[in-house]
């Protein structure tokens, strides 16, 4: 099972190096495997560094975050703690 | 023999070089005689070791430094590069050669990422740790803990000033330009620098040097007595020359420049309130911000500057595109045309707020270049209710026609960054081209005499609220010109409020005739700093 959580990325230079190392940090610790994929359908997983930024994420992209967890709560939390990091990160 | 370049700071300093560069052994591409398995397991224990070790000597640091540095290795440690080097060690190349292999190939595929581009010089630092570490060279030598050194280098990048310890006392660089990463280092350190210094790689390991910023100047074997003396001028009357103002980018600044002798403010950066909201503000809360603003300002005219952002400087609700030269894009005036609601809220706003506090208010528009946009924008300040239009000078096109504009402006006020890069055709950001954004260069300096000129048969009043004006000699060579306002950041306005209340207007016109008639620039400062001596 997974969730997926839909979101429109602020951040004015895009997905750019800093959040990148915080995501990767953080799904490492959850122990949980996270995807990013963009409306062209890239994906890239969120403990890949090289691959996320190879996304070249821009200002106003959509992303969508995909979280292989059974549970939708612990789930839907994790994908909100990466959007809060690619926006504010 | 002296070295040239550009003086960052005013104070000088003696003591002995100490050259940071990365031996060529380092980055060389070499072959190995090892199982590609081998030297997989060679490249996964040298970053992590490296790694190891750059966290901890970073752990000491700001926390920039640290998060940038953070972001870095995480790159460099993920798996998948790993994965790009594999094809290279199964061709037989070392660990360090696949390493940089592949992050040129992860470059590539990059493109011109900016962001990412900023960073590729600190990812090839790292790497070249790496390659150290596995090639048993020292990759750089580290900066000794003990001693009096001055760095010696190309550039720098961050990963190399986040050393920086008590040890160094000094920076010159042979590239970079007064506003490089290496110069606002130095800046907020307080290391004495000279930057864009042709000719510093041939200092030798060791060797002792002056390094004379307010001279522009390195002297090879010379002493603190042959320091250049930061110029310190007596008042000999209350009231400077021209006009002294602050430039502010908010409420902080507009009260601290309250605190200063500045009379009034020559440049209110208004993108500040709008570039970190993720929506546009409402009219009302505009309203709100500028009349605290004015309320806080110091006494006298204020100049407010309408918004002046661009692609590299993107306001999140304007949704600004991508764009191949940002710097000659869609920015200032321009986003008008493709916004034309938010720049008649804003001018409501602000003869709101006029209005609530009574204040001398002046509004110019930036990055004008026509005669049209001028007559666009006095028409729609007009209809905000706005009486003192003016514009900034940033583009070589406006000089010209500024004699067309008659009647049209209350003042023009000089950008002295923006014309200098427009001038010469020179990124202000190029590390290699800090020579030509040198605010002595002639042409600059002749460009501004000509608005001067221009501003004097139009009977309006010329500013100039760029960072040279910051500079008392500079002060002093414009209000010579016959600039009616000099405007800085609150912390330059003692001096240069000092400078231009210590010497008569003839003095200051002599000053300007020989910054006039230099070849280069620095002829120009040279000259008119002689005078002063």
């Amino acid at each position: 099972m997974s969730v997926t959580h839909t979101m429109t990325v602020q951040d004015p230079i895009g997905l750019h190096a800093r959040p990148v190392g915080q995501i990767v940090a953080l799904v490492r610790e959850s122990g949980v495997a996270v995807t990013l994929r963009d409306s062209s359908g890239k994906e890239a997983s969120g403990s890949s560094a090289l691959k996320m930024l190879a996304m070249k994420v821009k200002h106003s992209d959509t992303l969508e975050i995909v979280v292989d967890s059974d549970d939708d709560a612990a789930g839907l939390s994790l994908a909100k703690a990466v959007e809060a990091l690619v926006n504010e990160g | 023999m002296d070295i040239t370049g550009i003086g960052v700071g005013s104070r000088a300093v003696v003591g002995d070089v100490f050259v940071l560069n990365t031996s060529d052994e380092v980055y060389e591409h070499r072959p190995t005689r090892h199982t590609p398995a081998e030297e997989a397991s060679v490249l996964a224990t040298a970053i992590a070791t490296t790694a190891a070790g750059i966290r901890d000597e970073a752990s000491a640091g700001d926390d920039t430094t640290r998060e940038i540095l953070d972001a870095l290795l995480t790159i460099l440690e993920d798996p998948e590069l790993q994965e790009m080097a594999k094809p290279y060690l199964d061709t037989g190349d070392d660990a360090p050669t696949a390493l940089f292999k592949s992050l040129d190939e992860f470059a590539e595929m990059m493109g011109d990422d900016e962001d990412f581009l900023s960073r590729v010089g600190d990812l090839r630092g790292i790497a070249a740790r790496i390659s150290g570490w596995v090639r048993g060279i020292a990759a750089g030598p580290s900066i000794p803990q003990e001693g009096s050194w001055i760095i010696v280098a190309e550039d720098l990048t961050p990963l190399e000033t986040s050393q920086f310890g008590s040890s160094v006392i000094g920076v010159i660089t042979e590239l970079g330009g007064p506003t490089s990463h290496t110069a606002i280092i130095c800046r907020a350190l307080s290391l004495p620098a000279v930057v864009s210094a042709k000719g510093a790689m041939q200092l030798k390991q060791g060797e002792s040097v002056l390094v004379d910023p307010e001279g522009n100047r390195v002297v090879r074997g010379g002493s603190m007595s042959q320091a250049t003396q930061a110029l310190s001028f007596i008042p000999e009357s209350d009231t400077p020359l021209i006009t002294v103002r602050a430039n502010i980018g908010g409420l902080a600044d507009a009260e601290a420049a309250a605190a200063t002798s500045a009379r009034g403010v020559g440049l209110f950066r208004t993108e500040v309130l709008y570039l970190s909201a993720q929506s546009e503000p409402t009219l009302e809360e505009q309203v709100a911000s500028y009349t605290e603003v004015l309320k806080a300002a110091p006494a006298g005219k204020i100049i407010i500057r309408t918004i002046d952002a661009g692609s590299d400087k993107p306001v999140p609700f304007l949704n600004l595109s991508e764009e191949e030269n940002p710097a000659l894009g869609i920015r200032g005036f321009r986003l008008n045309h493709d916004h034309p609601a938010f720049l008649a809220t804003q001018l409501t706003a602000i003869a709101q707020a006029i209005d609530n506090t009574g204040r001398d208010v002046g509004v110019m528009a930036p990055m004008v270049s026509t005669a049209g946009e001028v007559e666009d924008f006095a028409a729609l300040c007009a209809e905000a209710g706005i009486t003192q239009v003016g514009i900034m000078i940033e583009t070589p096109a406006i000089v010209s026609v500024l004699p067309d504009l008659e009647g049209l402006l209350s003042f023009v006020s000089i950008g002295t960054n923006d014309l200098s890069q427009y001038l010469f055709a020179a990124d202000r950001m190029h590390p290699q081209l800090g020579a030509l954004n040198n605010p002595w260069q002639p042409a600059l300096l002749r460009t501004v005499k000509a608005v001067c000129d221009h501003g004097s048969r139009l009977g309006i009043p010329v500013g100039v609220c760029g960072e040279s004006a910051a500079d008392p000699l500079l002060a002093i060579v414009f209000a010579g010109m016959g600039v009616a306002s000099v405007s800085a950041a609150p912390s330059a306005i003692e001096s240069v409020s000092a400078a231009l209340s210590s010497l008569s207007s003839s003095k200051a016109e002599i000053a300007s005739h020989a910054a006039l008639a230099a070849r280069n620039a620095t002829e120009a400062e040279a000259a008119v700093r002689a005078l002063f001596a």
